[in-house]
């Protein structure tokens, strides 16, 4: 579960708000979708909630874990997949997932197992042992998912997962996704792409300029939609008026 | 002509970082500001080496003057530069040529391939013109105004100043676009880098050998009339390669005004011809070498069991975060070249003049001579001490830590990996190569002079709590200041000023100590016991301001 109490987030010495007293509770058990148009503040948010930037005002809490008070218990709650997938390109992939699986304490049979698994998932078996400098966008993608999951984290947070991946590895990823609510854990995703949002979110909010301007299931969602006809004239309309 | 115009401006803007500098400023004024201070800084760092060339200069003006040969001082600059440039001109155009990130991003443009080759040509001219500026202008300067020169000898000297790049730059373009467009090294980039830094740095040491070994003493007239004069010296053998450079040097030095202007029309148009070859093979060539730069080798083959065994044994988190660095440190060619590799040759480069002249007693005697009193034990303690401090200060490993994550910072902040634990396997991976640091420069000593057992011991406890404080003031440093803004590896290591920062801590907190050494303790046990405490205080008050206040702004910064 997480929690986000009333968090704030300004640069330029409060000249820009970049995310605007925004609460939110993503709960056990669903997939939230977190949408907006370039710059309205879903990085900042994420980057919150993962300890990456310090929250002006409000609290974060991961399962509870206050993410400013208790970080490190915090961290290791969730697994993070970032928006910009081009890290340690001197590492090798299996490099990089040893690392991962180190500094979140997995024990060596149950990496070995997991590792296995994912990488022959994400058909990543034969490039595991190359540098990531030499892998695709999708594929460094793919290594940072498998990283993000080592640990069997209850809460997966992840920043446009799909971007650059191929059809098949983002299906398989859309249905772990699906699985891993479904066993009653967390995922929090941003994506810019409507039809996934719309396809696999138990609920999603709508950022613009820093607030949340729409939260609710997708129940709540589609009595909107009645209006407006479609998810994307819905947020158009949202992002426009704002 | 338009498009490559604008091509140039925009590389240069981009280069030269212009734009950031002047969004910076519109924020704040500061920004000019930091970048004079900068330039004040730089150039008070390097006045004393260029006070020291002009005197030699000077010197050699006067011994020669007498004998009418003081132009061979003009030509000797302008050979030296030319041959500089030809060699640092390869990497500089391999790297920004085929190695830059945006080289295959212009492909894509309706560019031809001389506009875009010709606009790199032109952006390195303009980094020739800073890096040749130390070295010419005192020789022009001197010249000019010791020999009460005309203005024709001022306007000469400022075409030639900006003629001078264009031959030799030409010609290690020449082999350079031929060699990427046949053989594809860009599949080792990497590799490569560090070999074409190793090649430089070997001819950096070679020049040094060369001139230890030959007595170099540019105050001596003999040895500097015969470099000049003598048909095999050094200087006839390098203006062979660069022929032209005698006819710029002529230009500058003739009474007679025709010939001096035939002289500068000569030098000109070879410069220009050369130019225009370069390009016109690059207009040829550089685009179908630039295909397949950016390519790096992958064995994509499947791993077996035994490859999941041998690597998912897992570790200490903090462990595997110090390997992480130490990988990169290797792995990052301009990490292992500004940090490793300076660790290592440092103490090889302070060594050479010491070995090379081993045979010479006059310069092994006194030595031998002072290490048999106690006082001149205490002495040679000081002095290696002293330049394992240096090198400690100066090898970047940790005052470029955190500067070294740039765009990478916000995974040490995301992972649940306590900060202090952080800080202690940064701290890990500086020590360790302090620790070769050490061994390498006592390594030197014990082969060069007879050493006991008790001082090389005392010599090796002291140097390894030496390194310690100067270790940890250098993550402070990166940890209040670090540089995590950077599009190319190497800003984050070479034009990062916590390695001066570094160093300056190394200088006055060694000096401190060292002198007080020098000036009150004569036996080398209480050197020893002293500068052990000396240091352990440091190391002490230094980890308690790491684990507080470092801890807190460590906290504060944001990826």
């Amino acid at each position: 579960m997480i929690e986000i109490i009333g968090v704030s987030k300004s640069y330029n010495r409060g000249a820009v708000k970049a995310v605007d007293n925004v609460n939110l509770t993503v709960r056990n058990g669903e997939i939230f979708g977190f949408l907006g148009p370039n710059g309205a503040g879903k990085t900042t948010l994420i980057k919150m909630i993962t300890g990456i930037l310090n929250a002006d005002a409000g609290t974060i809490k991961i399962n509870g874990k206050d993410i400013r008070e208790n970080p490190i218990e915090a961290k290791m709650q969730f697994g993070f997949v970032p928006d910009d997938p081009n890290i340690f390109a001197r590492l090798t992939g299996l490099e990089y997932l040893n690392f991962m699986a180190d500094v979140y304490m997995v024990p060596p049979q149950t990496r070995l197992d997991l590792m296995q698994t994912l990488l022959k998932r994400f058909e990543m078996g034969a490039a595991a042992g190359d540098l990531i400098q030499s892998y695709s966008h999708g594929m460094k993608q793919k290594i940072l998912v498998i990283g993000a999951l080592l640990h069997n984290p209850s809460v997966w947070i992840l920043d446009e997962p799909m971007t650059g991946l191929d059809p098949r590895s983002s299906f398989d990823l859309k249905e772990m996704m699906r699985e891993h609510a479904d066993s009653g854990k967390t995922v929090f995703f941003s994506t810019h792409v409507l039809d996934v949002a719309e396809k696999i979110c138990d609920r999603l909010a709508i950022i613009n300029r820093g607030r949340v301007i729409l939260s609710g299931s997708m129940q709540e969602i589609h009595e909107h939609l009645k209006e407006h006809h479609s998810l994307e004239n819905l947020f158009l309309e949202l992002t426009q008026n704002e | 002509m338009n498009r490559f115009l604008t091509l140039v401006k925009t590389l240069m803007i981009n280069s030269f970082g212009i734009s950031a500098i002047r969004a910076k400023a519109k924020k704040s004024n500061l920004a000019y500001l930091k970048v004079l201070g900068l330039g004040t800084a730089i150039a008070a760092a390097v006045s004393p080496s260029l006070w020291l060339y002009s005197k030699i200069i000077i010197e050699g003006f006067d011994l020669l003057a007498p004998i009418n040969q003081q132009g061979a001082i003009l030509i000797l600059s302008i050979v030296m530069v030319s041959t500089m440039i030809f060699f640092f001109g390869i990497f500089y155009i391999i790297n920004f040529f085929y190695f830059a990130a945006d080289a295959q991003n212009l492909l894509a443009l309706p560019l031809s391939g001389w506009q875009v080759m010709g606009a790199r040509f032109s952006v390195v001219i303009a980094y020739e013109y800073l890096t040749q500026l130390p070295f010419l202008l005192p020789p022009l300067l001197i010249y000019g105004i010791k020999s009460e020169a005309d203005l024709t000898y001022w306007l000469y000297a400022l075409i030639g100043f900006l003629l001078i790049p264009l031959l030799p730059l030409s010609l290690a373009t020449l082999p350079t676009v031929i060699v990427m467009r046949f053989a594809n090294l860009g599949r080792r980039k990497d590799l490569f880098k560090i070999l074409g830094g190793l090649m430089v740095i070997s001819i950096a040491i070679g020049y040094q050998f060369l001139f230890q070994k030959s007595g170099f003493n540019a105050t001596d007239p003999v040895f500097l009339q015969n470099l000049l004069t003598d048909q095999d010296s050094l200087v006839n053998l390098i203006s062979r390669f660069f022929p032209s450079a005698k006819y710029l040097g002529l230009a500058l030095i003739s009474a007679d005004k025709i010939a001096s202007l035939i002289n500068l029309l000569i030098f000109a148009g070879v410069s220009l011809l050369a130019v225009a070859l370069a390009w016109l093979v690059g207009d040829k060539l550089y685009f179908k070498g630039l295909v397949g730069s950016s390519e790096t080798t992958a064995r994509r083959k499947m791993l077996t069991s035994s490859d999941y065994e041998r690597l998912g044994q897992g570790s200490p988190a903090l462990i595997s975060y110090f390997r992480k660095e130490m990988r990169l440190l290797i792995r990052v060619p301009s990490y292992f070249m500004n940090c490793v590799l300076t660790n290592l040759l440092i103490p090889v480069l302070l060594i050479i003049p010491f070995l090379v002249q081993s045979h010479n007693e006059e310069v092994v005697m006194p030595w031998v001579e002072l290490i048999s009193q106690p006082q001149g034990q205490t002495i040679l303690m000081v002095v290696i001490v002293g330049a394992v401090i240096f090198l400690a200060g100066s090898n970047a490993i940790t005052a470029t830590s955190l500067s070294r994550e740039g765009q990478e910072f916000f995974i040490s902040k995301y992972i649940p990996l306590s900060y202090k634990r952080q800080i202690m396997a940064k701290l890990l991976s500086g020590y360790v190569f302090g620790f070769i640091g050490v061994v390498l420069l006592l390594l030197g000593a014990v082969i060069l002079m007879p050493l006991d057992i008790a001082l090389i011991g005392m010599i090796l406890a002291v140097s390894l709590v030496a390194i310690v404080p100067i270790v940890q003031a250098g993550l402070l440093i990166d940890i209040f200041r670090p540089k995590l803004d950077w599009d190319n590896e190497q800003k984050a290591v070479k034009q990062n000023l916590n390695v001066l920062f570094s160093i300056l801590f190394s200088i006055l907190l060694g000096g401190a100590v060292l002198y007080t050494v020098l000036r009150f303790i004569h036996s080398p046990t209480l050197a020893a016991i002293f500068m052990v405490c000396c240091f352990s205080l440091a190391a002490v008050v230094l980890y308690y301001l790491l684990m507080t206040k470092g801890i807190e702004q460590y906290r504060k910064l944001e990826g």
